[in-house]
């Protein structure tokens, strides 16, 4: 037997031993009911027993009693059956005989399980018994005699029922109830327990000689007196009802034990564990009271197995998914028998805050619903069976080769993928899902390990399709295959495998799970589209306007499918509200607001099974006023003015509209509940969060979530006001945001004017590609990339110079100019994809718009200077007059380039920095892998990242030096009025000791020097200091303060957080 | 890029000097136009939506009122100075002569960036304005107008305002109303007709039938399409037309040399005035670079779209048949541009006077807010035709008289106009 097979069984076994017990309580109370008669007894009694049985609905019952028969209603006779006699005073009386009137499984006997004879002989036993009572009732009646038989309590009947069909149960529950009574200091129990335990006096009276020798186990002899002892102690110490309790607590705990024993086997399957989560379930969910531990542990298995591996996720999914959501979960997954696979990063995103945002709404948080789309899973192993099926096994090494290779090979990849074929398991899986999501639209996502994790977020780097889903159901299986396997290519895509290099997860063993998912919307017309969608940033990194905090959070909706809000489109723009700052729009004019606004929109065509981009206005006129919630999405222009669409007046085929989602803002909560959102996952999560949702007008569907990439170091520098003018690069005055540029010492420039006269197509192509050859070439994060418009422009690539994420990630800076050409000013990127990832690598993004007053651009240094591109690029010397590389060192004597931003003052300068600067921040690099925790605030990475570098520093054999421990107020994350805390253990003294406190106070004075200027505080040190003898009396005088985390910083082995 | 010694009224006091000195003006008048008569600074303290308090700047400056009340526009602009207003405030003040309307100029702005502001917040900075300074504004004292970056919701905030503090109402009080609160009608075709009401003059004075003439028209917004229209109809036929391709980032002239369809055109453009290139292929337009529209062999060019679009590069490019230049947009043409026209021969009516049906209608709106009757659309345009063809023969004859070039003669007779109210009013 296989070990599925040997859990199933296993598991139902399980399962009918509740069904059991149930019974047999409801029995012994049909027994004790003197009202009833023993003929209406008997009918319940085999109407009720049916559930007992394994296929309880098919099963029928039949009792013969004396020359009466009482059945089920559909006793087949010829079936297999189980009987039992029923004998009253030695005498057969009757019997009793249970059948399924259809085929069932083959089990232990014929169709039946042994417990379910044994259970059928207990109740036969039973009612024997019963009748036999009855007989002696009427008796002992007719002598009038009034005695009557001693009254077993309800629990000993339960217990002894135990006891005779499953003694290892009766067992476990009598050693508990032992446990039990010993906690309740009952004596005997505890000499009783003596017995049965491990003698530890024993050994420790033996002396030592004996350590090697194993503890003797005490075996029991007598074990009727032992347990008619417990009974005993039981019936005294306990009520009934307290007994009953926890008999009935212990054996569902008891069931659980298996499930646990499945989810913690690292050999079990997911098709195990589904089962043994399915047999869990067929016991009642409603009734079952697990211990939070026991939940807690179930939850984290269940995480584990399903999710991730990753324990910052386990920690925070494990107080909000509950047990039942995976048991939902399971129907939803695909997956190969065998399959170890989890859902991947997306799916475990999703699944995690719809739980969370679900126990909000449950504690009055959040006061509406929100909704996750009908989604299906294929774990993430699949694409593993995947390639072994279809014999790919190559493309493993993919990943390894050069990226000009892969992206060269990428289009044969994708082909191989498309041509393979699906396993008959997964095709059968991908069956039954298309049959639950019916004619709706889906959509194929990737969820892979890697994807979505804390710190990676691989935006857009893998694929997701859309599906129309509709045709035939072999047309519809084809296209949803075809769509698998696209989306599976894309693991070993260029982007994807350079992201990953970048990143070192490189050698991460990527496997791809999917999302299957339903496409929020609704029929109009031809189309199927939602209402709007979009995606929502907890910080906003595009602040269009200095009174817009971080934290007042972004949103980009747009009309119909979500993509135009996601992607990067270079024809149209997304409506962009910060949540927090709703007023404060992006677009304040009339030609503004008609300007920016979506233009298009993306829908899917049920007619032409299509994917498809249509024109807004002509949607508008084409389906009107069925456009779900077009009242609050749309603007009238009237007279000069863009007003609401009034309901009476608006005429869909002849008024202008333009798209401003103003009634959404202005007469929907829709903004307060985003924000709310965003704040509740933000504060779950722990880091800032980003979400996709869509809306079909109704309900509310949250379609992504993952932590929004964020970079640590977002302080404002001091602009300086005496650069000398002809040290100055360029300013910048406009969507300045925060973030500290390293020293540079090159500058690729691609000149505006120059590129926008390029004649053709091929020329502004092949100056996309010098880019990216000097990406590989420079020295990463050492220079400054400036270029015209749009960096990545895909359409008009006269609008910006064509290139992908790859192509520019070594830069530090990468530099959009705007420059006026008549009244035309060309526009800027407001793209999230490559944003996002410009963020996560630390490359700032500054918007250079040269017509604003105090912005300015210095390209004689450029221009004036050796272009590098020759020696570096000879083969492209022709472009030399459009891409210009200036080595700033050599131009000015081994000076630098010092970007200084601040986006409070909205003001950037770049300035030529003698070779004799040097970089007060270099201090703040990195955080310490210790204050990791520390999180966003910036305040106390930053003293912490100090005052680790001097401790290291610090003369501890001179000072006589102890220990130090570093001490942060636990609640640094959200206020930073405490000042952190250096205690130092020395036993210097006298002139030692008063020198040790000048070094410190130095140090002190030093970085307050530093804090003031990039916190703008008042206060006179920037932490305080104990200098003892005694760590742990020093510490406990914190107590009184607050809540500390403790870093011991020297000796530096002990370097982690003690509390 | 701005220069940031550039100063604005600097360059406008500098431009009227050198009309003074033809105008031989003495040195009274020239003292009192080369300032304004008024100015108010003032602040307006605004609760902003977070509760607190800000201070904002507000200006107003009225340059002359002698030929009546001063008029012009509201600014809400984050770089605005006293200056600017005090230059634009000048400009209103010749651009009301030049068409003959009795009213002044005037120029109000707020130090704001409204990209910076809720709308409630806007709305409290109206008031705050209009409070600020409403015993000295009004119908028949000095009449604002949307400017850059305000609206007519702003304009109707402000109205409100004036009218809660001087409890009645007063329609006249601004403009730029929508239709139905106080507004004109007549309004989105005036500066486009008035365009071409001068035009029909030029060709009169000229003795050419609009019917033998051809144009080429740069633009395709308000101003170019009711231009189109209404010279359509004068029996001319236009066969080019560039528009922006907001797509493509880039423009394209369309032409038909059998003469362009402006309802056929309109029928397949979207809101930009962006002309579909393939559906106009279909009807059978030749699409041709943006930049081509110049070189059309017609008799008349109608630059109708942005300002430095006539330049030293492409005014050479213009065909010898040419012989109107008509600025529908303000400021086409470059000051070397004017230089090869005057060689060329090509009268060029200036933006100045041929784009002057906004203002002229502006005022159409206050009269008929002051009489609280409202005409309809045709009397609007109407009465728009007999200001500007009179206003175009002011000019033309000036020019004629003194033999200067349109552009000059426009700017003398305003100036003249205003010197001889001042003084005749006893100020100079």
């Amino acid at each position: 037997m296989s070990s599925a097979d040997q859990q199933s069984r296993f598991s139902a076994t399980l399962e009918e031993r509740n069904k059991e017990i149930n019974f047999l309580h409801e029995l012994e109370e049909l027994l004790h009911d003197p009202t009833l008669p023993k003929e209406d007894i008997f009918q319940i009694v085999i109407t009720k027993m049916k559930d007992a049985w394994q296929f309880g609905t098919i099963c029928e019952v039949r009792l013969r009693y004396r020359d009466k028969t009482f059945d089920t209603g559909g006793y087949i006779e010829d079936m297999p059956y189980l009987s039992a006699d029923l004998i009253a005073g030695e005498k057969i009386v009757g019997d009793i005989q249970v059948t399924y009137t259809a085929e069932a499984p083959e089990a232990e006997i014929g169709p039946f399980l042994k417990q379910e004879k044994r259970l059928l002989d207990t109740i036969a036993f039973r009612l024997s018994d019963y009748i036999y009572n009855q007989r002696l009732k009427k008796k002992l009646a007719s002598k009038k005699v009034t005695e009557s038989l001693p009254d077993k309590t309800e629990w000993r009947i339960v217990i002894d029922m135990i006891r005779k069909t499953d003694p290892p149960l009766f067992m476990r529950l009598l050693r508990k109830m032992l446990h039990q009574l010993n906690w309740k200091g009952v004596e005997e129990a505890e000499m009783l327990l003596a017995e049965l335990s491990i003698d530890l006096k024993g050994v420790e009276e033996r002396g030592t000689e004996d350590e090697n020798r194993p503890l003797q186990k005490r075996i029991i002899s007598n074990y009727d007196d032992y347990i008619s002892a417990i009974l005993k102690l039981t019936s005294e110490n306990f009520t009934e009802e307290e007994i009953l309790w926890r008999v009935q607590k212990w054996i569902q705990n008891d069931n659980t034990s298996a499930l646990i024993k499945v989810l913690e086997s690292q050999g079990s399957s997911l098709a195990e564990i589904s089962d043994a989560i399915r047999r869990f379930y067929h016991l009642s969910p409603e009734k079952i009271e697990l211990s939070p531990s026991t939940v807690k542990g179930l939850r984290v298995s269940l995480l584990r197995r399903f999710m991730t591996d990753d324990l910052e996720f386990i920690q925070i999914a494990k107080d909000y998914v509950k047990l039942t959501d995976f048991y939902k979960l399971i129907d939803k997954m695909i997956f190969l028998p065998g399959s170890h696979g989890k859902l991947g990063g997306k799916s475990s995103g999703v699944f995690l805050a719809h739980n969370i945002l679900k126990s909000s709404v449950n504690n009055a948080e959040l006061p509406f619903e929100v909704k996750i789309p009908k989604t299906w899973y294929l774990t993430s192993d699949c694409i593993l069976h995947y390639i072994q099926f279809n014999n790919l096994e190559e493309i493993y090494e993919q990943k390894y080769r050069d990226l000009e290779e892969i992206r060269l090979e990428y289009p044969q990849v994708m082909q191989l993928f498309k041509e393979g074929q699906f396993q008959p398991d997964i095709i059968k899986g991908l069956s039954l899902a298309l049959d639950d999501f019916g004619d709706t639209p889906i959509i194929v996502r990737s969820s892979s390990l890697l994807e979505d994790q804390l710190g990676a977020a691989f935006s857009g780097k893998y694929k997701s399709l859309f599906l129309a889903n509709q045709g035939t159901k072999a047309e519809k299986l084809n296209a949803l295959m075809d769509a698998v396997a696209e989306v599976y290519a894309s693991t070993f895509g260029p982007d994807p495998i350079e992201y990953r290099t970048e990143r070192g997860l490189v050698d991460f063993h990527e496997e791809m799970g999917i999302m299957i998912m339903e496409v929020v919307g609704t029929r109009v017309g031809d189309y199927y589209f939602p209402a709007f969608a979009g995606v929502a940033f907890s910080n906003n990194e595009f602040r269009w306007s200095p009174r817009i905090n971080r934290e007042d959070g972004l949103l980009r909706i747009v009309p119909g499918l979500g993509t135009r809000a996601v992607d990067r489109v270079s024809d149209d723009y997304p409506i962009l509200i910060a949540p927090g700052q709703p007023q404060l729009r992006v677009n304040v004019t009339m030609q503004e607001s008609v300007k920016y606004s979506p233009k298009k929109m993306d829908v899917i065509n049920l007619k032409t099974n299509q994917f498809q981009t249509v024109d807004v206005d002509a949607l508008i006129k084409e389906v009107g006023i069925e456009y779900p919630q077009i009242n609050n999405i749309v603007s009238v222009i009237s007279n000069n003015m863009l007003r609401p669409p009034n309901p009476i007046q608006v005429d869909y085929q002849e008024d202008e509209f333009v798209v401003t989602f103003d009634g959404m803002l202005n007469k929907t909560h829709f903004l307060q509940k985003m924000h709310t959102i965003l704040q509740i996952l933000q504060n779950k999560f722990r880091v800032p969060v980003d979400v996709e949702f869509a809306s079909d007008g109704k309900d509310f569907y949250l379609l992504q979530c993952r932590p929004q990439s964020f970079t640590k170091q977002n302080t404002a520098d001091v602009i300086p006001t005496n650069a000398p003018a002809d040290r100055i690069f360029f300013s910048a005055s406009k969507h300045i945001s925060n973030g500290r540029v390293p020293k540079l010492r090159f500058i690729v420039y691609v000149d505006p004017d120059a590129y926008t006269s390029l004649g053709t197509k091929e020329e502004m192509l092949e100056v996309a590609s010098v880019v990216g050859k000097l990406n590989k070439m420079l020295p990463r994060r050492k220079f400054v990339l400036m270029g015209p418009g749009r960096w990545g422009s895909r359409g008009d690539i006269k609008l910006g110079v064509s290139v992908t994420y790859s192509q520019i990630n070594n830069c530090a800076m990468l530099i959009e100019i705007a420059k006026q050409k008549g009244n035309y000013k060309p526009d800027l990127s407001f793209g999230t994809h490559f944003f996002q990832d410009l963020v996560e690598s630390s490359i700032r993004y500054l918007p250079l718009f040269l017509d604003e007053t105090e912005s300015s651009l210095n390209e004689s240094f450029i221009k004036k200077s050796h272009n590098l591109l020759t020696d570096m690029l000879p083969e492209f010397t022709h472009l030399s007059n459009v891409v210009f590389v200036t080595d700033i060192s050599e131009e000015f004597d081994g000076g630098s380039l010092k970007v200084f931003v601040n986006a409070e003052q909205e003001k950037a300068l770049a300035i030529i920095m003698p070779e004799s600067y040097t970089e007060i921040d270099d201090i703040y690099d990195e955080p310490s892998p210790a204050f990791k925790e520390l999180g966003t605030n910036i305040k106390y990475n930053r003293t912490a990242k100090f005052i680790e570098r001097f401790v290291a520093k610090m003369d501890v054999d001179k000072f006589k030096i102890d220990s130090v421990l570093y001490l942060i107020p636990a609640h640094a994350m959200e206020s930073d009025r405490m000042l952190p805390a250096l205690l130092v253990i020395s036993s210097a003294e006298g002139a030692l000791l008063e020198e040790l406190n000048s070094y410190l106070n130095v140090w002190n004075d030093c970085l307050n020097v530093v804090e003031s200027r990039v916190e703008d505080n008042d206060s006179e040190r920037a932490f305080e200091y104990v200098i003892g003898t005694d760590a742990d009396s020093e510490l406990t005088k914190f107590e009184v303060a607050g809540t500390y985390l403790i870093n011991q910083l020297y000796p530096p082995e002990k370097n982690e957080f003690l509390s | 890029m701005a220069d940031p010694g550039f100063n604005a009224f600097a360059m406008a006091q500098a431009q009227f000097d050198k009309v003074a000195d033809l105008l031989e003006l003495d040195e009274s008048t020239r003292e009192l136009l080369r300032n304004p008569l008024r100015e108010y600074h003032f602040s307006i303290p605004i609760t902003m939506d977070d509760g607190s308090h800000k201070v904002f700047r507000g200006f107003r400056s009225q340059h002359n009122d002698a030929r009546g009340p001063g008029k012009g526009g509201i600014r809400f602009h984050p770089q605005e100075t006293a200056d600017t207003v005090r230059a634009l405030s000048m400009w209103m003040t010749w651009k009301c002569a030049v068409v003959d309307i009795p009213l002044g100029g005037a120029k109000g702005g707020v130090i704001c960036n409204p990209h910076n502001l809720s709308m409630r917040e806007q709305e409290a900075i109206c008031r705050g304005w209009v409070r600020q300074i409403a015993k000295n504004i009004g119908p028949i004292q000095d009449v604002p107008a949307p400017d850059v970056m305000t609206n007519p919701q702003h304009m109707l905030w402000m109205l409100d305002e004036y009218e809660a503090i001087h409890g009645a109402k007063y329609p006249g009080f601004i403009t730029g109303k929508p239709v139905g609160m106080g507004g004109s009608l007549g309004r989105t075709e005036a500066t486009g007709y008035g365009v071409i009401f001068t035009l029909r003059e030029a060709l009169k004075v000229k003795g050419i039938d609009p019917k033998d003439t051809t144009a080429s028209v740069q633009g395709f917004g308000n101003v170019a399409r009711h231009a189109i229209q209404l010279y359509t109809k004068l029996g001319g036929k236009v066969i080019c037309v560039s528009s922006w391709d907001e797509a493509d980032q880039a423009s394209y002239s369309f032409r038909r040399i059998s003469g362009i369809n402006l309802d056929e055109l309109m029928t397949i453009t979207d809101k930009f005035g962006g002309i579909d290139k393939e559906k106009a292929k279909g009807l059978g337009y030749e699409v041709l670079s943006g930049g081509e529209w110049i070189e059309q062999e017609v008799d008349i060019l109608i630059p109708a779209a942005l300002e430095n679009q006539v330049r030293e590069d492409n005014v050479v490019k213009i065909s010898p048949k040419v012989k109107f230049l008509v600025e529908g947009a303000n400021g086409p043409t470059t000051p070397a541009a004017d230089k090869v026209l005057i060689e060329k021969n090509i009268f060029v009516v200036p933006d100045f006077l041929a784009n002057a049906g906004g203002v002229t209608c502006s005022y159409f709106e206050q009269v008929q807010g002051n009489m609280n009757y409202f005409w309809d659309k045709e009397e609007v345009l109407t009465k728009l035709d007999s200001k500007m063809t009179s206003a175009f023969h002011a000019v033309y004859d000036t020019s004629v008289k003194k033999k200067l070039y349109m552009r000059d003669a426009a700017y003398v007779i305003s100036i003249m106009r205003v010197a001889q109210a001042c003084h005749d009013r006893g100020w100079c």
